[in-house]
């Protein structure tokens, strides 16, 4: 890969395969997210969007396939180089994953203690900075438990951002929210993307957020991506499985049960 | 028939993988707690020192009071038998040489397990069901290094320090019920001890603690990370850590048994 490749596109996903056992979750996974835009994983429940960003994450190691980042494999990194990459990287976790023995203050400055030698004061106005940037300042003394659901959110985003990453993962980012509580995310990461020029990667099944937020999008069904493009692009498919998804149509009774009985079981 | 074999051969290689997964989790844990150091790879100092406070000074009272009834109920029971020979001053014998050996690293080993190790379990468990081990992991923050390392070490060093002031209270329950029920002189009974304990008891009652502790850590380490779904999953390992390192401890105990028997 020229170096050229590697400024371009920040992630870069080739034939990615990952298995549980012999079921198949993602099969043949291709894609590239450009440096800066954001990235959409759509999908319905249980279409292996989870699994692909647990494997961009590395938190997964894949059957086969590889995942790049920045232009080097990260899928053949040792842990400690994985541990390098990671610095780089930000991650919101679907229920926040704040770590609840500690205060949100100490959340946000626990990669910052960990990862680097700043003073304790440094890191204290950097902590505060983060938690203003998504609207929580004055939040620090509290308790994860003490927050609501959004603020929990905003939270999880202020320690993702705590090192200033590159590339920033959002794993269902308003799911479980209301949706005033959920727009005010979208508007959060739309802001986060321009001040900072962020690459994100955001895994959704609202279709509200998408127009919002993403750049481009790619839609997986059954472990494949069935489509991928801008949000026109997709909406100008013929493929029935996106025009049923965009419309919000429900499967035929029956049918479901019968896809969904086939892909716990991994039959055919 | 043939169905059976296969259950066999399967739950033999689930067993063989869950022994190399806790081998992999021993390495692993030492590596952060001896190697990495050494390394300037850090150790958590502050909450190894936090964990230490949990698991040692924390269950002092109620391993205290414990050991304290057992070491009267010891003396107690002892001199239903000693009592018709007019031996009720070998009590304190009997009362010293079980404290020592058996049965004061016994009993804080299995509070601990109720006390500490399911809360081991417990929390890592809850933290995997949250996510919060995929967080660390994704700050580039090992869990091993974070979480279990400190635990680890907290433990080895709790234990065998909870042990030795086990020991030392049930002898003083067994002296307590002795001199003032039993009407046991007390210089009788503090000769009879002295007279009747080695070092060696003091030492083999203090390394079987030290492996205990090693125990009742890996089994709450090892079940927390085996936590799936959520709280019903919690639940499910915490009850299964106690039961198993319950279980472990008397395997352990045993085998240390035997062999300080013979050696």
């Amino acid at each position: 890969m020229t170096m050229n490749d590697a400024n371009d596109y920040v992630i870069e996903v080739r034939d990615l395969v990952v298995r549980y056992g012999d079921r198949t979750v993602l099969d043949g996974i291709n894609l590239k997210v450009k440096r800066g835009e954001t990235f959409v994983i759509l999908g319905g429940s249980g279409c292996g969007k989870s699994t692909l960003l647990r494997n961009l994450v590395g938190l997964m190691r894949p059957h086969s396939g590889r995942i790049f980042i920045n232009g080097r494999d990260f899928t053949a990194m040792s842990e400690r180089e994985r541990i390098e990459v990671r610095k780089r990287m930000g991650m919101c976790f679907q229920g926040s994953a704040l770590f609840n023995s500690m205060t949100v203050g100490d959340n946000v400055a626990l990669p910052l203690r960990e990862h680097t030698k700043l003073e304790e004061s440094t890191i204290e106005i950097m902590t505060k900075i983060k938690l203003e940037l998504v609207g929580l300042s004055g939040f620090d003394h509290y308790m994860p438990a003490e927050l609501s659901g959004g603020m929990r959110k905003r939270a999880g985003l202020a320690r993702a951002m705590a090192m200033d990453p590159e590339i920033i993962f959002y794993d269902e980012p308003s799911a479980g929210l209301d949706p005033i509580v959920a727009a005010g995310l979208d508007s959060l990461i739309r802001k986060m993307q321009n001040t900072f020029n962020l690459t994100s990667v955001v895994v959704t099944h609202e279709m509200a957020s998408v127009g919002l937020i993403g750049d481009r999008v790619c839609m997986l069904k059954g472990g494949r991506i069935i489509g991928m493009g801008t949000m026109d692009e997709l909406r100008a498919s013929d493929h029935p499985f996106i025009q049923q998804f965009f419309e919000r149509r429900p499967e035929p009774e029956g049918a479901e049960n019968a896809d969904y009985l086939r892909s716990i079981t991994g039959g055919d | 028939m043939i169905s059976m074999i296969g259950r066999i051969g399967r739950t033999t290689l689930n067993g063989v993988y869950a022994l190399l997964r806790v081998c992999v989790l021993m390495v692993d844990t030492l590596n952060w707690i001896l190697v990495a150091p050494l390394r300037g790879r850090g150790l958590r100092v502050r909450s190894t020192i936090e964990h230490f406070v949990e698991f040692g000074v924390n269950s002092l009272p109620i391993v205290a009071l414990i050991c304290f009834l057992m070491g009267a109920i010891m003396a107690m029971q002892a001199s239903y038998q000693l009592e018709r020979f007019g031996a009720t001053r070998y009590i304190a014998n009997l009362v010293g040489v079980a404290a020592m050996r058996e049965l004061a690293p016994l009993m804080t080993a299995i509070l601990l397990t109720g006390r500490s190790g399911s809360a081991i379990t417990a929390e890592i468990g809850t933290m995997r069901v949250a996510e919060e081990i995929d967080a660390l992991e994704v700050m580039g923050l090992n869990p091993t290094k974070f979480l279990v390392a400190p635990k680890f070490l907290a433990m080895i060093l709790a234990i065998p320090c909870l042990t030795i002031l086990a020991m030392f209270i049930m002898m003083l329950g067994g002296f307590a019920l002795s001199t003032v029920v039993l009407h046991v002189d007390p210089k009788v009974y503090f000769d009879q001890t002295a007279g009747a304990l080695v070092m060696k008891d003091l030492v083999t009652g203090v390394i079987k603690s030290f492996f205990f502790a090693v125990v009742i850590c890996w089994v709450g380490v090892y079940r927390g990370f085996q936590v799936e779904g959520g709280a019903e999953g919690v639940g499910k390992q915490t009850t299964s850590s106690v039961v198993t390192s319950i279980f472990l401890i008397i395997l352990v105990d045993m085998a240390f048994t035997i062999l300080f028997y013979f050696v």
